[in-house]
């Protein structure tokens, strides 16, 4: 791999440890997957914020970093933590795992993350079409390089902070046109009602596909959140990086094919659903909410009142509720919480007394079984909301 | 006995050691006790045994991208093994290998070292050298 001489020497060390590991696991993934220099990023996301998932193991490396003087170079936005950003939860969880959690923010503040909070940094400030990014985070990859058109491979929590110090990424995989290509052709012939019929599409396909890219016909209704939540969903059972979206019938000659039908859809939906109980949470925002979905649910619960016995969790961003904060208080005062910087997924659901999690995202209902063993209801928005108001 | 394997260099730096074999990728998040260096992975052919100076022999790592954090922390309490041999190198061992400065190298067959051997690695070069006793 060719490096600057002004990489060299970061190699080398001359500007100090933080930035000499940063450029050496840039160059060991480079030479690992045949890149042939850095580029220069428009930008890093960073996952591994939730102490929930990163633990003490990340509070060590991030404090040596920042020992280190290492500081961003480029924009830099962190994922979720474990808790809100109006402390609600913070006063029912144990305050170890909060300090903690607190202790992970800072140091990202310190190294000069900017505090974002959110899996869907892309709604605060979207890159570039054609830009390359150095993205962490699966849902906001596969988002990035589908909807938006913006170049990144799906990194780790580490190597996004490894970019974001150096501020370049190598030039492998998905930042070369030649590997954006798709490999199979997805025919879709079930009739999708719901933001969860695409999460359920897109869990039984991410199976199927790995790391594949996927040309998909079939959907000329699809929306930006069901797109989101088809993408999220096939990047949390696959590693898909990236998928097409065929909405004029191109030919798609020799690559290999598949079909799904109404069949598959309906098995994978009954498959999410664990529990035919109450739920005692009600999960809207993974991935965290856009304007329109914050906009949506107040459509949906304007003159309603969320049940006594249930709690009601709308998830996004501090910015995208501060630019939607009439909405944010129709949804408040019919006793929902807009609730920022976190989300089901990345925060500890036993710990706040939940048992079964009602939700409209396929992704949570696949994780919330495995990471924290409740029940899981899977459902459409409009359903989600009715039974938190019935 | 001594055999020589060659292999692809990924982190440089000299160890001597014991090997700790396995047939099965490793998941060092939730696989990995950090606090003990002890394997936690129910059903893995380690599991119980501790990495601790081991030269560490498996396929490959699979798994959250936050295994290599766990490196590093072993690393840090020194529990780390040292020196790691791969099959194939995956992104999540690579990252944590660089990043706690643990000797590495893949593209070794790793069916021809045996739990016990005592084995000498090389990351600068990417050579292995297998010493068992008669």
């Amino acid at each position: 791999m060719y490096l600057t001489r002004e990489e060299e020497r970061i190699y080398d060390g001359e500007m100090g440890w933080a930035y000499q590991v940063s450029m050496r696991i840039l160059v060991k993934l480079g030479e690992l997957y045949g890149a042939s220099r850095l580029i220069p990023i428009e930008s890093a996301h960073i996952s591994g914020v939730s102490y929930k998932t990163v633990g003490d193991a990340a509070i060590e490396f991030l404090r040596a970093l920042s020992e280190s003087n290492g500081r961003v170079k480029v924009r830099a936005t962190i994922n979720p933590s474990g808790v809100d950003q109006d402390r609600i939860l913070s006063n029912i969880l144990p305050s170890d795992l909060v300090n903690r959690q607190m202790e992970i923010v800072r140091l990202y503040e310190e190294i000069g993350a900017t505090l974002t909070l959110t899996c869907t940094p892309y709604y605060i400030e979207t890159p570039k079409s054609g830009a390359h990014i150095s993205w962490a985070e699966s849902s906001a990859v596969i988002y990035a390089n589908s909807i938006i058109g913006s170049w990144t491979n799906r990194e780790g929590g580490p190597s996004a902070l490894a970019s974001a110090l150096i501020g370049k990424t190598p030039d492998y995989g998905l930042h070369r046109p030649e590997n954006r290509q798709p490999s199979v052709l997805v025919k879709v012939e079930a009739k999708l009602n719901s933001e969860a019929d695409y999460g359920a599409l897109g869990l039984y396909l991410g199976r199927i596909l790995g790391e594949k890219i996927p040309l998909i016909q079939g959907l000329p209704g699809a929306g930006e959140t069901d797109l989101k939540q088809m993408g999220a969903a096939m990047a949390t059972s696959g590693m898909v990086p990236m998928f097409h979206i065929d909405r004029i019938g191109r030919s798609a000659g020799g690559i290999e094919k598949i079909t799904v039908d109404e069949r598959d859809i309906i098995k994978t939906r009954l498959d999410l659903s664990t529990s035919s109980g109450r739920p005692d949470l009600v999960f809207i925002g993974c991935p965290h909410c856009s304007p329109n979905e914050i906009r949506l649910v107040s459509e949906l619960i304007r003159g309603r009142r969320v049940r006594s016995d249930v709690r009601l969790w709308i998830c996004t961003s501090n910015f995208i509720r501060e630019k939607m904060s009439e909405h944010a208080r129709i949804i408040e005062s019919a006793g929902g919480r807009v609730m920022c910087g976190t989300c089901a997924v990345v925060t500890w659901l036993k710990n706040l007394g939940v048992e079964t999690i009602m939700t409209n995202s396929a992704k949570t209902a696949y994780y919330a079984r495995l990471l924290d063993g409740v029940g899981v209801i899977f459902a459409p928005i409009s359903e989600c909301i009715n039974v938190a108001c019935q | 006995m001594e055999i020589t394997l060659k292999g692809r260099p990924i982190v440089a730096g000299h160890a001597t050691g014991r090997a700790l074999v396995s047939s099965k990728p490793l998941t060092f998040l939730g696989g990995v006790d950090p606090k003990s260096g002890v394997i936690v992975e129910v059903g893995h052919d380690l599991y119980g045994k501790c990495i601790k100076d081991s030269i560490l022999c498996f396929p490959h790592g699979h798994g959250s991208t936050v295994g290599s954090f766990i490196l590093y922390a072993l690393a840090k309490s020194g529990l780390a093994p040292k020196a790691i041999i791969n099959l194939i190198a995956d992104p999540v061992v690579v990252v944590g290998a660089v990043i706690a400065n643990i000797p590495m190298v893949d593209g070794i067959d790793i069916t021809k070292i045996a739990n016990g051997d005592i084995v000498e690695v090389d990351g600068e070069r990417g050579v292995v050298r297998v010493y068992r006793g008669s």
